[in-house]
Order: C-alpha cells, then sequence, then structure tokens
C-alpha cells in the first residue's frame, strides 16, 4: 500500500512505465494460466479468511478496488471446506496489529483490539485462518492465539496455503 | 470559562483540511464501530472534537493515535466523508522523532541508513539468501532451484519483508515454491530490498519517498519489466 501510494503520488511516470502486480494478482494468474496446479484435499480443516484493512477498506477507499474477493476466490481453489467470519469485507475488524501497532509498546492495548477478531473466528469454529498480511500473521500468530486461549487454532499465510497446495 | 471563537482560530499546529475533520458533524458512527473507543478516553470523534477546537498538542502527546491502527472501519462507515485516517496520520507526523513509540523510527533510520528496517549488512543478506536457497533445493521436487538476486531482465522483481531474512526465513520459501512451479522469471535485489515502508505508519513522507524510490532505482537498474507490491 506504501509502495503504491508512493509510486502513484511521487514516481508517477515510473509507475506508468512497469508493469505492477500485487501478490493476489499474481497468485490468479498463474492459476488461471494452468502455471500451478492445486491440490484441494491438502487442508481438510475448516478454514476462515481475514480481509486485512490495506488490501481490502483502505484500497477501496484510497484505490477505488477494495481486494475482497480475490483473496476469496483463491481459496475456492484451495479448500472446499472454508466460511466467511461476519462481518466481513468492508466492514472486518482490523486484527489489531495495524497501522505499525505490532512495533510499538502498547501490547495491552493490541491484545485488546483484537478481541474483536478473535470473537469472529471462534463463531466460525475454524481450525485455520488464513491471512494475505504480515502484520496480521504476526497478530494471530504470535499474540491473539496465546491471549485468548487458542493454541490449536493454525494460522497460515495465503500464499502459503498455495505454495503447500502445489501438485508439482 | 471563555468562549472558544472557531472562526477567527490562529493558524495551528495542525493546519487541518476541511475534508480531515471540519465537516464532522459529530454523530458518533464512526466511534460505535471502533475497537479501541474508549482507551484512554479517547476515541475517533473525541480526536476530531479535540483537533477542531484546538487541543492539538493533548492529541499529539496522547498513547491513543497510537493504539488506533488507522484501519479506516470508523471512515468507511461515515457519513460525512471525513477523512480520519489522514488525520491520524498527520497528527502522528506531529511527534517529535525521539517520541514517536516503540521501534517504528528506529526501523524508519535503520531503513534510510541501510536500506532495510532490521539494519542487515548486504553481505549477510547474501549469505542468508544463499544458504537458505541451498536448503531450499534440498527439498524433494526443487534440486535445480538457484537464488535469483540481482538478474538483470527479469519479468518480476521482488522485494523482501525485512523480517524474513532477520527471524523467520523458511517463511520466505512459498513465493519461492509458488515462483519454481510457475516457472516465473523473477529477481530479488541484494541492496535496499526492503518492502515494508515505516514512513507510512510514522507519518514520515520524506522516508516514504526515499524508500519507494529505491524500488524504483532497483526496477531500472536491474531492467525489471514488472514489480510484485511488497506483500
Ligand atoms: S462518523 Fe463522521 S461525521 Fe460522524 S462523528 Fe465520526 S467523523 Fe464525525
Ligand atoms: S481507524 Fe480504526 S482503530 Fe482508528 S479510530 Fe478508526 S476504527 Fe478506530
Amino acid at each position: 500500500m506504501a509502495t503504491r501510494l508512493g509510486l502513484q503520488k511521487w514516481f508517477p511516470d515510473a509507475f506508468k512505465k512497469f508493469g505492477v502486480y500485487t501478490v493476489f494478482d499474481l497468485m490468479i494468474k498463474y492459476i488461471k494460466e494452468g502455471r500451478i496446479k492445486l491440490d484441494k484435499t491438502r487442508h481438510p480443516q475448516l478454514s476462515t479468511y481475514h480481509d486485512p484493512c490495506n488490501y481490502g477498506r483502505k484500497s477501496e477507499m484510497m484505490f477505488g478496488h477494495g481486494y475482497y474477493e480475490e483473496g476469496r476466490w483463491i481459496m475456492d481453489q484451495c479448500t472446499d471446506n472454508w466460511v466467511d467470519a461476519y462481518p466481513n469485507r468492508a466492514n472486518q475488524f482490523c486484527c489489531g496489529a495495524g497501522g505499525g501497532a505490532w512495533l510499538t509498546p502498547y501490547n495491552e492495548e493490541r491484545v485488546y483490539y483484537g478481541r474483536k477478531k478473535i470473537e469472529q473466528i471462534k463463531a466460525t469454529g475454524a481450525k485455520l485462518i488464513v491471512v494475505p498480511c504480515h502484520s496480521c500473521y504476526d497478530q494471530f500468530k504470535k499474540s491473539l492465539r496465546v491471549e485468548y486461549d487458542m493454541q490449536d487454532l493454525e494460522v497460515k499465510y495465503l500464499w502459503a496455503v498455495v505454495a503447500d497446495s502445489i501438485v508439482l | 470559562m471563555e468562549a472558544l471563537d472557531l472562526t477567527n482560530r490562529s493558524r495551528r499546529k495542525l493546519e487541518l483540511k476541511p475534508e480531515w475533520a471540519n465537516i464532522c458533524f459529530a454523530c458518533g458512527t464512526c466511534a460505535s464501530g471502533c475497537p479501541v473507543t474508549g482507551v484512554d478516553g479517547w476515541d475517533p470523534r473525541k480526536a476530531i472534537r479535540a483537533a477542531v477546537l484546538g487541543l492539538e498538542d493533548e492529541l499529539i502527546d496522547a498513547r491513543w493515535p497510537w493504539i488506533c491502527t488507522m484501519c479506516g472501519r470508523c471512515q468507511y462507515a461515515c457519513p460525512q466523508g471525513v477523512e480520519f485516517v489522514s488525520l491520524i496520520r498527520h497528527v502522528r507526523s506531529h511527534r517529535d522523532r525521539e517520541k514517536v513509540p516503540g521501534t517504528l523510527h528506529k526501523g524508519v533510520e535503520a531503513a534510510l541508513k541501510t536500506g532495510n528496517n532490521f539494519s542487515i549488512p548486504k553481505d549477510d543478506f547474501i549469505f542468508v539468501m544463499e544458504d537458505v536457497a541451498e536448503e531450499f533445493a534440498e527439498e524433494e521436487g526443487f534440486s535445480d532451484f538457484k537464488m535469483p538476486l540481482d538478474k538483470k531482465g527479469a519479468n518480476i522483481l521482488c522485494t523482501v519483508h525485512g523480517k524474513l531474512p532477520f527471524g523467520a526465513t523458511d517463511d520466505m520459501k512459498f513465493w519461492w515454491k509458488i515462483f519454481y512451479a510457475a516457472k516465473e522469471d523473477w529477481t530479488i535485489p541484494s541492496e535496499n530490498w526492503e518492502g515494508v515502508n515505516w514512513g507510512l505508519f510514522t507519518g514520515d513522507d520524506e522516508a516514504m519517498k526515499t524508500m519507494v524510490g529505491r524500488i524504483v532505482e532497483n526496477m531500472e537498474k536491474l531492467e525489471a519489466k514488472n514489480l510484485l507490491f511488497p506483500e
């Protein structure tokens, strides 16, 4: 998001000259072109998906397109057993570690913030939470899972789910 | 208590744009949907009121603008279209750099100086990447995997999230695996490879611009065709 914003604002020529991909676009391209083949049986457990603020709501507000459906389409290619949390897409709750919060000393507040998201995930009954963002990943895996007594919840990057589904 | 004359305000520190605060009609929709409403007694509506009424130092010095994650949920729901995320980033930019909480500004300084948020020297970076690549090539099916550092004319140039070579090297392999399977022609620059721009969070436009400029430089230098936006 910072990179795209910066390119548009300060390096418009470069932004025009080079092609750009988001992680979603690129994974979707490979899947659609048949360049990677995925096995849906590798993730049999019930999963759910988290919309990161930056790719979703904030992209929508800033660039006119929120990446909501892309991640879901990729989920569909990797598993038949996943459900959305509620609320989702533009109305999702932030994991609590956005905006650099992972790097501030306000840990207690960061964990308190995450309670909303954790309630959502608990309500789905999912055993695996899939995230396409590094901050969310750390917040779920290293913090919320422990603080809210959900040690059994598996946390994976979206690209890890894809990578682990690849049939070579 | 003296009444505030809001039409005759002196020029203030925050130099508010109308869309950041003035157009707010204080309905409270934002505050009702924010997960950290009430922390330290703050919420988005209150923060806006503080900015408008001149309680700027109180807001700038508060912890709350750094506990807010700039998630934009408030802004999305606002019937007036108040750009709250921009306001908060602007408030953060008014903090003395020495008083930016946690490691955020230290990371920005490190990035400006060394090219990455964790001050990993170039030689160490190359060593780690080669080392992890060798390990990866030992996995079944990837025996001819080579680390394409500084490859010219590649189709895709990737940045790296600083925390990965710093302490989560295995997590780099997912994308490598995808690239390998897709037979992609890709590269990672050996200098200024950081993909994470903490200037976005600290309200530091100069730093943010420098970091993005380096990605552009790498694209030019390596004659890469496409940039994969940092994860
Ligand atoms: S929702 Fe918008 S108009 Fe209502 S209080 Fe919040 S910022 Fe002001
Ligand atoms: S950006 Fe998110 S955390 Fe910050 S005030 Fe708005 S809803 Fe709350």
